[in-house]
């Protein structure tokens, strides 16, 4: 099977590997860099729990491979802590019990990072269509919704 | 003020939010290697024989078992099995024949990745002989079906009747219709999977396993394969959502297990979502008739129901709860003391059924309350009078039912107020109101429809759960327990009752559970039981914890215990604060270093309570919904979910409305859109997340919560058990709203999912819609 060099900055550190063609993302920070976040829930593209953020932007690192992102910038839950210290958007989480088993919980903290990025304060719509991306079988969304309104709110009072 | 009641934040979060959550998947072990599950691609077929040269020549092979390897070890037992039941039990690996898609036929480890384990997979030649297959449980009765196991399909009959059966045949008007849930999957979002790891320094293997019952899979290790309980830990790391799908032993981890003896190296296998549709156990499918007989002003008279469980191709563990609960609940908070039910268990070439959240209750409310709405159209009634009219008022309780089963015992309803709970929930949808909206609508030719749901459950179960209290030289205090979080939030409510027994904050206890060899003793979570019986537990040990250190405080500080309190983290003299002892001191002064203070006799302060409730619980709620129908596609969009519960005391609010929101989201998933597929040759249509839909963010109603507070006398903090109450109503609920939306066209909803296909059908029946 065919192996491919290639240079990843993940979290702000470079990483270089030599993988088989057919190693997902997902597969790659998960067992190469034990970056284990990232979780696979249907390896199939639909549930969201392995989302991360590549060049900035969410994508499904099960259904990415690792080449395809050379040269590439990759975010991680891991990466989104400031040292000790909550991200506001994970905050958040915790204070409107935004999770349960948290297995899908990385996924959806790193769509509402871009999702805040893009909209800082957010419409009901814009939240539906940001978690529309992910599935979560404890919380009936209830509380994601409203820890990511809460989020909103922190992050805009930050900023004034 | 206590902890107990308060909503706190959960102590599990910050390390989930961190990415620090560690699920079996995460793990990694020195060596390791992978194994890959071979599965039956055919519903029914014979094994001719399994070759395995071309697997053997691989050299990343390191072993394989096949069904003739394992089948001198015993079936997955199924322990609630009545005297009558079939024991049509599993085989680890099939054995001569195959029974369902999914089914595990052999498993091959292998030097390396997960990848490497799924390409061996290929080198396995099977010759199968197709059987003709059935999947529908009343094709599986008939003469001249395909037999799966025996000379017969039906695995059992449980049989009940209360009362005067025969009131029903003299009732002034009957009416009998069929009620159909069908099949749903676990679809926790985490699949199942495991780790094994022989270590011989202590001739013992560890399992890691994402499961809701690590002394159950523990235990049936040592049945499966022999091995004196030392020889086995089973580690429940964390867990991402179980309801009912992770509760029992699987084939995999006792087979995952014995090879990781055989290859002396730790083995892992995860299972894909593809497996866990097909490899894990399925819930609910079960069918009623159900006939009432009711006199003019819409009292019931009787009820008499025959339900069907197509149970899948084998027993599993609990098989016999889905048919238990869905005829011994069926009556919910209604007074119906004539009552005569058949509960049928029916085998056919489908993945075993087990328990899933809300067992039994979701079929049970949606034929009673679909009755209800259909004696109160043909009586010309209010469907939320004809509820009043029949509901059981808190006078009646305790009230016993007359129904039991083995595990249970009989279904004596305890305590609540159900006429009010109705009252509630129809205030806070605000019940009139739609009505006069509804009307508005019709005019302007938008359907809307409201449908009530109601239920009685049977939670808290035993037989037992285990709690201890220890309070470490430090001043730590440690709870440990049998129960096993798969993310209700055990370490917060468990900690909440400790902290108040010891007057120190929750943030200061550290609950430990899912390890065999910490935690002695346990059953596990499932059933509502967490709160109830393992809060109930600790809540003892923590007591004793508490006794123990007024004791010895008592000597410390030359007090009477009857002057001294605990609070924060100090033992002081009321009164005069400064006169104290911190808990580090008082479980240093029994330390074995020391001579014990006069009348202490054991060094330590380590409670153990075991409690066993004497019987269970019985929540109740009352579920409204409101939707909306577009009669040009059936789509049904549901509008607001209104969702009056009462399950006692509640620990933690906040955990407690996640519980119930949770919960109405699978409902609403069971309502409108979950459905296993089969096809008539028995291979399932939709095992994946493309195709089997859960609810979404944007397929949810606004949910309004209400709780009442009513306790149960079975424990003493009145606890009764929340976490399936929210999946119980919206399936019954929304399909009665449809129904009510539909009404103008004399539909009838009596069947879930309430897909836009089948409403769209239902139109084109009533000659509302053309076909095209």
């Amino acid at each position: 099977m065919s192996t491919h060099r290639i240079a990843v900055t993940v979290n702000g550190l470079l990483r270089e590997a030599e993988v088989p063609a057919r190693l997902t993302l997902a597969d790659f920070l998960r067992e190469r860099l034990d970056l284990t976040a990232a979780h696979l829930g249907c390896e199939h593209g639909v549930c969201g729990a392995c989302t991360v953020l590549v060049d900035g932007e969410t994508a499904r690192s099960c259904i990415l491979l690792a080449v395809q992102v050379d040269g590439c910038e990759v975010k991680t839950l891991e990466g989104v802590a400031d040292g000790g210290e909550l991200h506001p958007v994970q905050q958040a989480f915790w204070e409107k019990h935004g999770m349960q088993c948290g297995f899908c919980t990385p996924g959806i903290v790193l769509s509402t990072l871009e999702l805040l990025e893009r909209h800082p304060r957010p419409t009901r719509e814009q939240i539906t269509e940001s978690l529309g991306g992910h599935l979560c079988r404890c919380t009936g969304y209830v509380k994601i919704v409203e820890a990511i309104e809460e989020a909103a709110r922190v992050l805009e009072g930050a900023r004034t | 003020m206590t902890a107990f009641g308060t909503p706190l934040k959960r102590k599990e979060d910050p390390r989930l939010l961190r990415g620090e959550g560690r699920y079996v998947a995460d793990l990694k072990l020195h060596g390791m290697t992978h194994a890959a599950v071979l599965r039956s691609q055919h519903a029914h077929a014979a094994i001719r024989g399994i070759d395995l040269d071309r697997l053997r020549s691989d050299p990343r092979v390191l072993d394989v078992l096949v069904g003739e390897d394992v089948a001198e070890l015993p079936h997955i037992l199924c322990i609630d099995a009545e005297e009558t039941t079939r024991p049509f039990t599993q085989p680890l690996l099939a054995v001569g024949k195959v029974r369902y898609v999914g089914e595990p036929v052999a498993v091959v480890v292998v030097d390396g990745d997960r990848y490497d384990a799924e390409d061996a997979l290929a080198l396995f030649d099977v010759d199968y002989e197709p059987l003709p297959a059935v999947t529908d449980p009343e094709a599986a009765t008939a003469d001249g079906a395909p037999l799966l196991h025996d000379d017969t399909n039906v695995c059992d009959v449980l049989e009940y009747a209360t009362g005067d059966t025969q009131a029903i045949d003299r009732a002034p008007h009957r009416l009998s219709r069929r009620f159909t849930t069908q099949r749903h999957a676990g679809t926790p979002l985490e699949t199942r999977g495991c780790i094994a790891d022989y270590d011989p320094r202590a001739d013992q293997v560890t399992l890691w396993t994402s499961t809701q019952t690590p002394h159950g899979v523990k235990g049936s290790l040592a049945y499966h394969l022999g091995l004196r309980e030392s020889s086995i830990r089973v580690v429940a790391p964390d867990v991402g959502g179980g309801f009912g799908s992770k509760l029992q032993i699987y084939p995999e981890e006792v087979l995952v297990t014995l090879l990781a003896t055989r290859v002396r190296r730790p083995v892992k296998w995860i299972e894909d979502r593809w497996e866990h549709f097909v490899g894990t156990t399925h819930g609910r499918d079960q069918f009623h008739d159900i006939e009432v007989g009711y006199d003019d002003d819409g009292t019931i008279v009787g009820v008499r129901d025959h339900a069907v469980t197509d149970t899948g191709a084998y027993l599993a563990r609990l098989t016999l709860v889905e048919p238990f609960i869905g005829v011994a609940m069926l009556r919910g908070p209604y007074r119906i003391p004539n009552f005569e039910a058949r509960s049928t268990i029916v085998v056919t070439n489908k993945t075993p059924m087990n328990p899933f959240r809300g067992v039994g209750h979701i079929q049970a409310a949606q034929a009673m309350d679909g009755m209800l709405d259909l004696i109160a159209r043909e009586r010309g009634l209010d469907p939320a009078e004809v509820r009043r009219r029949n509901m059981l008022t808190p006078e009646e309780l305790p009230l016993d039912i007359g129904v039991g089963n083995v595990l249970a015992g009989p279904v004596v309803y305890d305590s609540g107020d159900y006429p009010e709970a109705l009252r509630r929930a129809l205030e806070l949808i605000d019940y009139d109101g739609f009505r006069a909206e509804q009307e508005e609508a019709r005019a302007q030719g938008r359907y809307l429809g409201i449908g009530i749901g109601c239920y009685v459950e049977e939670t808290a179960l035993g037989p037992y759960e285990t709690g201890t209290v220890r309070v470490e030289p430090s001043g730590q205090v440690v709870v440990l327990t049998g129960a096993c979080s798969s993310g209700q939030g055990h370490q917060t409510v468990l900690a909440q009752i400790a902290a108040d027994e010891l007057g120190v904050s929750p943030d200061d206890v550290v609950v430990v559970y899912g390890d065999t060899d910490v935690v002695r003793d346990g059953v596990g979570t499932y059933a509502s039981r967490t709160g109830p019986i393992a809060g109930t537990a600790v809540r003892n040990a923590g007591a004793a914890a508490r006794r123990k250190v007024l004791k010895i405080a008592e000597h410390l500080l030359e007090a009477s215990v009857d002057d001294l309190e605990l609070r924060d983290g100090f033992a002081a003299v009321a009164g005069s604060p400064e006169r104290k002892v911190s808990l580090a001191q008082v479980a240093q002064a029994v330390t074995a270093f020391g001579p014990l203070p006069p009348g202490i006799d054991t060094y330590g302060i380590d409670e153990t309570d075991v409690f066993r409730p004497p019987t269970n619980a019985f929540p109740y709620g009352v579920h409204i919904a409101t939707v909306e129908v577009d009669i040009e596609t059936g789509v049904v969009t549901p509008l607001r979910l209104a969702v009056v519960s009462d399950a006692g005391r509640l620990i933690n609010p906040l955990i407690v409305d996640g519980q119930y929101q949770g919960g109405v989201a699978l409902g609403i998933g069971g309502a409108l859109l979950e459905e296993i597929v089969y096809a008539d040759d028995g291979q399932p249509a939709n095992p994946n997340f493309m195709d089997y839909l859960l609810p979404s963010v944007d397929t949810m109603p606004e949910v309004l919560l209400e709780h009442m507070h009513t306790p149960t006398p079975h424990n003493p903090d009145g606890m009764k058990g929340c976490g399936e109450g929210g999946a119980i109503g919206p399936p019954a609920a929304v399909a009665n709203a449809v129904s009510d939306a539909l009404a103008p066209f004399g539909i009838v909803i009596t069947r879930t999912p309430v897909t836009p296909q089948r409403v769209f059908a239902l139109l084109v029946e009533a000659g509302v819609v053309g076909e095209d």
